[in-house]
């Protein structure tokens, strides 16, 4: 088993952030692209904070070096 | 995204709706409720009929599980987007069946969502306080948290303080997982003045009073955040 075999699954239709309505492919895109943080999505983790966590999990995964 | 715990034995009813005026009453658009185990384990996904007023969690864990465990209980639910852009949350009512200690009526905690964007509202709200009162009452205090993180476990801090003097406990909460942490009434000689929670980001959290005889529920209530 490798490590990717024990990671979750990052559902693109997932909404990572129920503040500002970013989803998990969103995201996903946005750092494809290397355009994030989107426009209108910098609060995203910052307003009720609970997906904060998730949020820096999903960036790293998706190359991102994120921290607070 | 709003959560509560549900103990067997108890009346816990939920009301649902909670926005009207005087030209109509609005109803939910949709209501998602999950129901979690102490290990995080998706117990059930029963389906409510979001137009109803009044969820009865004893009724529904009964009818959708056969633990007689604490449960925790995460309704997401929705308005119409152009009416209320953002997550409604809930108020309860909890009553120890058959128990003479009073009813409680409390607001169901907003963990996930529920801060739109256009407000602006970035103040850290994840660093919790309660102060307890400081008259003697034979009650077993504890604080309640569940982790409503999809991917990635909760670091959380317990502090109590005691007088001067204050105990620090370290929680790990993994995904959907939820514990009750104890707290001791008294330590060398001083009584719980307060407690915090802390973590990097906000869990489901409510302070809990228990009778001391009974264990019936006299207390169950949100922390505070530092910041406002």
């Amino acid at each position: 088993m490798t490590p990717t075999d024990t990671q979750p699954e990052l559902r693109d239709d997932l909404l990572l952030c129920y503040c500002t309505m970013l989803t998990i492919g969103q995201l996903r895109a946005a750092c494809n692209a290397g355009r994030w943080p989107l426009d209108g999505k910098e609060n995203t983790g910052k307003l009720c904070t609970a997906c904060v966590g998730d949020l820096l999990y999903c960036l790293r995964r998706f190359g991102v070096d994120a921290s607070l | 995204m709003s959560a509560t715990f549900y103990e067997r034995g108890y009346d816990h009813h939920v009301e649902i709706i909670h926005q009207r005026d005087a030209e109509a009453r609005r109803r939910l658009e949709s209501l998602e409720v999950t129901l979690y185990d102490a290990a995080g384990v998706l117990l059930a996904t029963p389906k409510v009929d979001p137009a109803q007023e009044i969820l009865n969690l004893g009724a529904l864990v009964a009818d959708t599980t056969n633990t007689s465990e604490r449960v925790m209980v995460v309704l997401d639910a929705r308005y119409d987007e152009a009416i209320f852009p953002y997550r409604p949350h809930h108020y309860a009512y909890l009553h120890r069946a058959g128990s003479s200690a009073p009813p409680l009526y409390y607001a169901i905690n907003a963990v996930l969502g529920g801060v739109p964007d256009r407000v602006g509202a970035t103040n850290i709200n994840n660093f919790e306080t309660y102060v307890f009162r400081q008259g003697p009452f034979a009650q077993r205090h504890s604080v309640l948290l569940g982790c409503l993180a999809r991917f990635v476990p909760a670091q959380v801090q317990v502090f109590t303080y005691y007088g001067s003097r204050r105990i620090a406990r370290d929680v790990t909460l993994a995904p959907k997982c939820h514990v009750e942490v104890p707290l001791a009434a008294e330590h060398e000689g001083e009584r719980l003045a307060r407690v915090e929670v802390k973590s990097l980001f906000r869990l489901l959290s409510y302070v809990v009073g228990r009778r001391e005889d009974t264990g019936d529920l006299v207390l169950f209530d949100h922390l505070f955040t530092y910041v406002k």
